[in-house]
């Protein structure tokens, strides 16, 4: 491990993986791929299969008219897409989606960082913080809708509020988790204040909001979509509303369809920024 | 920088009285390293010396000071100190080499010195080719001596080491041991150095100082003669070192023969 200069050589364990390893891991995650894709196939060909797709070649195990097959759903979707709407209501929702994850983090960051430092106030109003995170954030809709109106703002503030209360206590549980040594070692070569805070309590409370940021998104996806259900006048989850009261299921299972692809699309953009940014951490505790 | 200690007690607001009167004085450019049982208040001496006890935690009489002045009237940057903790306390979200640099971006050096700096210092280490890993990546032995070269880079007047070795494994252990022997015969910095290894404390420092048991106070103070350049590996089997080692043994085995919480 030492050579005579008492200099330490390259520890293979802790500096990469052998070449054999990685194209083991490679082949092993090519099958993987395939065997995923497979399970999905499986799961659209017999949802397809039982609900008379596949041109009624077995009686549907349910109505098709309740549970339509996907490829109605697709084929709606591509129609609602030609018509435009589609993509104005996209638009819509995921224009609320990020300025509620936009505005939610800044405001969470900031009373998170307010409180963390300012504990004589944190401990007087943190039951009444807790109280606020325990209630089903989407439940104050109808009180927004009645104060905001229809239109996105009230879309934005339910996407806000449930993101806020996530970055909110990342926050505050991030500046009160800063490791002191951390904080002793830099005091020692003179750090201030300010420098304390940029080298150390940043970092650090960055270090738990990335680790919250896919639940943020996906939150933040939820508070516009559920505020769209509610009362709203245009968007995705308004479209699906309509939709579902006309019995029009090919569109409603048509928008389920895609929310489900923009959470995943949206989840992993959440996770490689995550990664990034937090590939300074140990790998076992990313997984 | 000389550092005298007077009459130094600290007792913590807890309850308990980690020291009562240390008389200590360390000369510019000594190497100086305090032995003691464990919990006999050695590092809590240290954390004095450095400002690191805040009125809150602790109350601290007596007088500590550097070149004359006292610490607790003079901020942190005006004293100049480095401190080597027994955790390499890096920041894990910098790289070794932005690790080594840290101490002179405090003091506002300019980023190409920085560099230039830290690449000396990276060569001194051995660390050369690992600037850009992070520190969960390399070993404790990297990662102490990227801490140590972390103190070394805004040349500090005293270094303050607090069982900075104490983690690692014998033979790392004892290589670190040289090369802190190599920078500080070269450099003759002002070091204080805490450890609870009587024969890392003979090795190391020019005088070997034995704190009683809690609350701490200097019960002896041995010169550890061993001419100087040193090899960790050559002394320990010098009779000299033997004869050095048992004498202090002899002291320090009282104190654990009269400690009823050993």
């Amino acid at each position: 491990m030492a050579d005579a200069a008492g200099r330490l050589s390259v520890r293979p364990d802790r500096v990469g993986a052998g070449a054999p390893e990685a194209a083991r891991r490679r082949r092993a995650g090519l099958s993987l791929a395939f065997k995923r894709g497979l399970a999905i196939a499986a799961l659209f060909g017999g949802w397809e299969l039982l609900t008379g797709g596949f041109g009624g070649v077995i009686r549907p195990a349910v109505n098709p008219a309740l549970f339509p097959p996907p490829s109605l759903a697709i084929a709606d979707l591509v129609a609602y897409a030609r018509s435009g709407l589609l993509l104005t209501d996209m638009t819509i929702t995921l224009g609320a989606a990020f300025a509620g994850l936009f505005l939610g983090t800044v405001g969470g960051l900031l009373l998170g960082l307010l409180l963390g430092y300012w504990r004589s106030v944190a401990d007087v109003v943190e039951p009444i913080l807790v109280a606020f995170n325990s209630l089903p954030r989407v439940a104050l809709a109808p009180v927004l809708i009645i104060w905001l109106g229809l239109g996105i703002s009230s879309k934005i503030f339910l996407s806000l509020f449930t993101v806020f209360f996530i970055v909110f206590f990342n926050t505050y549980l991030g500046v009160r988790s800063v490791d002191p040594d951390l904080v002793k070692a830099i005091k020692v070569m003179g750090g201030t204040r300010g420098q304390i805070a940029r080298m150390v309590v940043m970092p650090s409370v960055f270090s738990w909001i990335f680790a919250a940021l896919r639940t943020s998104v996906s939150f933040a996806l939820t508070g516009a979509v559920v505020g769209e259900f509610v009362g709203s006048t245009a968007g995705l989850g308004y479209r699906m509303n309509i939709a579902s009261g006309l019995l029009n299921t090919p569109r409603v299972f048509g928008i389920l369809l895609l929310l489900m692809v923009i959470g995943v699309i949206l989840v992993e953009l959440a996770k490689r920024v995550e990664l990034r940014l937090l590939r300074w951490r140990p790998p076992t505790l990313l997984q | 920088m000389d550092i005298e200690i007077r009459g130094l007690g600290i007792r913590f607001r807890a309850g308990v009285e980690a020291a009562r009167g240390i008389d200590l004085t360390v000369r510019s450019g000594e190497f100086v390293a305090v032995v003691g049982p464990s919990g006999c208040g050695k590092s809590t001496m240290l954390n004095a010396i450095a400002c690191l006890l805040s009125p809150e935690e602790a109350e601290v009489t007596g007088e500590i000071l550097a070149d004359g002045k006292d610490v607790r009237s003079c901020a942190a940057r005006d004293l100049n100190f480095g401190y080597v903790f027994q955790r390499d306390n890096l920041l894990p979200w910098r790289t070794i080499a932005d690790n080594v640099q840290t101490g002179l971006e405090i003091r506002g050096v300019d980023a190409p010195s920085r560099r230039k700096r830290t690449a000396e210092l990276l060569e001194l280490a051995g660390l050369t080719g690992f600037e850009h890993y992070y520190p969960h990546q390399v070993s404790g032995g990297m990662r102490q001596r990227t801490s140590l070269i972390r103190t070394l880079a805004y040349d500090p007047d005293v270094i303050l080491m607090d069982e900075p070795f104490g983690a690692l494994d014998a033979q790392t252990r004892m290589i670190l041991q040289g090369e802190l022997l190599r920078i500080w015969e070269r450099t003759h910095k002002t070091i204080l150095f805490v450890t609870h290894d009587l024969a890392e404390a003979i090795i190391l420092a020019q005088r070997v100082v034995l704190f009683s048991k809690r609350p701490g106070f200097v019960r002896q103070v041995y010169e550890s003669d061993l001419p100087y350049p040193r090899d960790p590996f050559e002394l320990r089997g010098s009779p000299r070192f033997g004869e050095l080692e048992t004498t202090i043994w002899q002291t320090l085995r009282d104190d654990f023969r009269s400690d009823p919480t050993a």
